[in-house]
């Protein structure tokens, strides 16, 4: 291979979409040589310099954590809680502890042991659980750069004009502390889509190549074309392929910036069929990171809160102070919009643990939702309070879960107006007229929706749990799941019914379940007299689209 | 002794992300934890132990826990199964 050798191509596994032209930067890391074991041959004093290295490590993997949180979101930043565990991880420790015990320095002991888990990982087999490996030696890398003094600069500096990165591999570390502003993307020989490299270089929009196999590093310097989304990368390309090349990445950005712009105009407009109907688009939330995401993608409010989550991250009931702390935070977050709380939804199917509940035989159907607030009226007070003090703050709505009656909303009801009657007479504020309604997700709701129309403010839909009883399907069963796509229909009737019956009263009507974001039914469901969709902060925007284009 | 199987739903299976949840979760509880599957078994409390089960989708997983606050422990933990590797959306 000569550099005279023009529009060679490799081809790799492309990260994102976007194509990409610049000059290639090849980085060579450094290269420490372990001290061996005479280095010291004291072991305390080895074991001192692997806690002031793991210190190190510590801090250094929080700061990646903060970084990641602020650049990729929540769930990829969970990748440096996990190198977190990692570090602290006994399988881990307790491997170089013994290392050290027989004599080798930390260096070895760190690289032993790293080697054993990633080869054990790599060993499984599965593509998932061996990428895992990748993180393994990520840690290990660190703690020997914390040894070594060294900080894992290149040994070749980056250049002061747009490049592409060319590395062996890149760690998910590494990855994340690249510098932005001069990079146009990286291309690594190794690597895998799954690893949590790719995720992170997908999540920061950063286009990659990764398993190349060989790139001569006499290419380095030298102009490339890559594209993610052919896998491929240009070497030395000649003036027709570039010209080419540069013509369909305008194009492109135009395309990208077009839409994006469109998205962005609809963000702060509200969404109104083609025949002029407005349509309330909100989001299903179940914590704040949720809510912050909602608001991120022009949510007009919140059709679904799912308020089992402080009673998760407990190992007791919370209190009614912590609570109404935690929906004082949502309103506050949600800048005033509609919050729809849903009552607290657990029961044998979604069990916790110091609700002290039995096994059932069959949880789905069993004591759950708001029958066991019921049951458990203390509790429910409890909850009631809370919404009640944080109603006069912001706007809220209370929603009742898996209804099957009029009896059961006239009894909540009841718990409903003795709470406003004791808040009253602690002189503490709520908002007296606060939204009640109903989650119609039995068929049961849905057959008797004219009856409960005159009890509540407002219906809204759950179709997984109505469609799993109205079709009597397990939806986690794979071999029954199929049947609930083929015979929506059925779901949709139900709807219907439900739309006329609370209209009828001058009630509004929601859907809060999967259907909600499926865009194929859009249509039909705005055609039934559907007021509201609430679907998950990531499908806002494009249910947003939808509703625009409906009749 | 308390005994529970889950068969794993992710489709990604237990990789490094539920079976660091798991871990911590599990931590809480002084009983021992034991998940065996795949013909061997891990330490519930320890994340690359969790990951070295190779647990894939459609994985059966026997929990077996024994201590003082094993009933507490078995219960919590199947519930953490269920709702938080599943899909716990509720709706």
């Amino acid at each position: 291979m000569t550099s005279s050798s023009s529009n060679l191509m490799l081809s790799g596994i492309g990260i994102g979409t976007r194509k990409i032209a610049g000059p290639l930067h090849f980085y060579r890391p450094r290269v420490t040589p372990l001290p061996t074991a005479s280095h010291t041959a004291d072991s305390r004093a080895q074991e001192l310099r692997l806690q002031n290295a793991l210190t190190q490590a510590r801090e250094q993997i929080a700061l990646l954590h903060r970084r990641a949180l602020a650049e990729v979101g929540q769930t990829e930043a969970q990748i440096f809680e996990i190198h977190a565990m990692l570090l602290e991880d006994e399988d881990l420790t307790e491997a170089i502890a013994a290392a050290l015990a027989n004599g080798a320095s930390a260096e070895q002991a760190v690289e032993s042991a790293a080697k054993g888990v990633a080869a054990d990982l790599e060993a499984l087999g599965d593509p998932y659980l061996s990428g895992r490996a990748a993180d393994v030696r990520d840690v290990a890398e660190r703690i020997l750069l914390n040894l070594s003094g060294s900080h894992g600069e290149s040994a070749t500096k980056a250049p002061d004009r747009p490049y592409i990165l060319v590395a062996r591999d890149l760690t998910p570390s590494q990855t994340m502390s690249l510098e932005k502003e001069k990079l146009l993307g990286f291309v690594t020989l190794e690597g895998t889509p799954n690893s949590h490299t790719s995720i992170l270089a997908r999540a920061m929009g950063i286009p990659a190549l990764v398993g190349v196999g060989q790139l001569d590093e006499h290419y380095d310097g030298s102009f490339a074309l890559l594209d993610a989304a052919h896998g491929t990368l240009t070497l030395s390309p000649d003036e027709g392929r570039r010209a080419e090349f540069q013509r369909l990445v305008e194009q492109e950005n135009e395309i990208a910036r077009e839409h994006d712009r469109y998205l962005r105009t609809l963000l702060n407009k509200p969404a109104v069929t083609r025949s002029g109907r407005r349509i309330l688009i909100y989001a299903n939330v179940g914590d704040e990171a949720e809510a912050e995401s909602a608001m991120v993608n022009g949510a007009d409010g919140i059709g679904l809160l799912r308020s089992e989550f402080l009673y998760l991250s407990l190992d007791r009931y919370p209190t009614e102070e912590e609570l109404t702390a935690a929906y004082d935070a949502m309103v506050c977050k949600m800048q005033g919009k509609r919050i729809v709380i849903r009552t607290l939804d657990v029961g044998a199917d979604k069990r916790i643990a110091y609700f002290d509940l039995p096994e059932e035989p069959n949880p789905a159907l069993g004591f759950r939702a708001v029958r066991l607030c019921l049951a458990r009226e203390g509790l429910f007070k409890t909850q009631l309070r809370a919404i009640l003090r944080a109603s006069a703050k912001g706007t809220i709505s209370i929603m009742l879960p898996m209804i099957v009656s009029v009896e059961e909303v006239r009894r909540c009801r009841d718990l409903l107006e003795e709470c406003k009657e004791e808040l009253s007479r602690e002189q503490i504020p709520f908002d007296s007229k606060i939204e009640f309604g109903i989650m119609v997700e039995t068929p049961a709701a849905a057959i008797m929706s004219r009856e409960l129309a005159e009890e509540v403010d407002f219906f809204s839909v759950g179709t997984n749990d109505l469609t799993q009883y109205t079709l009597a399907i397990d939806r986690q069963n794979p071999k029954v799941a199929p049947l609930g796509e083929k015979n929506g229909e059925a779901v949709l009737r139900l709807i219907e019914l439900s739309a006329a019956a609370i209209h009828a009263r001058g009630g509004w009507i929601g859907v809060c379940g999967e259907m909600a974001a499926d865009l194929r039914l859009t249509q039909r469901l705005l055609d039934m007299g559907v007021d509201e969709l609430s679907v998950s902060p990531p499908y806002l925007l494009g249910v947003r689209e939808k509703v625009t284009e409906c009749k | 002794m308390k005994e529970f199987t889950y068969t794993v739903e992710d489709p990604n299976g237990i990789h490094a992300r539920p079976a660091g949840k798991l871990a911590t979760f599990a931590k809480q509880f002084v009983s021992q934890i034991r998940v065996l599957g795949n013909g061997t078994e891990a330490d519930a409390k320890r994340l690359l132990s969790l990951m070295r089960l190779g647990a894939t989708r459609g994985a059966l997983l026997t929990f077996r826990i024994e201590g003082d606050d094993e009933d507490a422990a078995a219960s919590a933990l199947e519930s953490f199964c269920t709702t938080q590797w599943g899909d716990g959306s509720g709706l």
